[in-house]
């Protein structure tokens, strides 16, 4: 009975980052782009805590949702990017 | 009664997801995305939590930690970005 419960989140999951993918390309506020990317890299790592690789969901947690959206709203600031 | 816990848990989880998607979808202002990115990322450190007592493994409650304090900082950029502060 538990085993369709966690299918069920996982394809939730998945969903998430295909929608996260989505609103990055179409939306036309560039930090609502970043912010979308966080999102695809934040449903990535709860999918490889599924997948048994907590080693790689943690990497993925630091760099890919952390240190890359401010490193992108820096890089953003610096070259006077517009809103 | 252990299993109906995770059920119910799994159930709650898995619509607070899917009303986060929503207003990360229609969010009209870049407030509105990053409050939902907020409430995603809150809801997702319980999700790990619960994976993490559902398949017995308590070593993936370290990710869940090292998740909570990132996703702090990284709210904390976009609204120091947001305030022209960076």
């Amino acid at each position: 009975m538990s085993i369709p419960v966690i299918t069920l989140l996982t394809l939730v999951l998945c969903a998430g980052i295909l929608i996260g993918g989505v609103l990055a390309v179409q939306l036309n506020s560039i930090v609502s782009a970043v912010i979308s990317a966080g999102l695809a890299s934040l449903f990535a790592s709860v999918v490889y805590v599924v997948l048994a690789a907590p080693d790689v969901a943690m990497t993925e947690a630091s760099i890919g949702s952390g240190l890359t959206t401010m490193i992108f709203l820096y890089a953003i600031r610096k070259t006077q990017g517009e809103d | 009664m252990a299993e109906i816990t995770v059920i119910i848990c799994s159930l709650l989880i898995f619509s607070s997801i899917v009303f986060g998607i929503i207003r990360l979808v229609i969010g009209p202002d870049t407030v509105d995305r990053v409050v939902a990115i907020d409430l995603l990322t809150i809801v997702t450190i319980a999700l790990i939590a619960l994976l993490a007592h559902h398949m017995e493994r308590y070593i993936y409650l370290d990710v869940a930690l090292v998740y909570g304090l990132l996703s702090f900082l990284g709210v904390l950029a976009v609204a120091r970005y947001l305030e022209k502060g960076i």
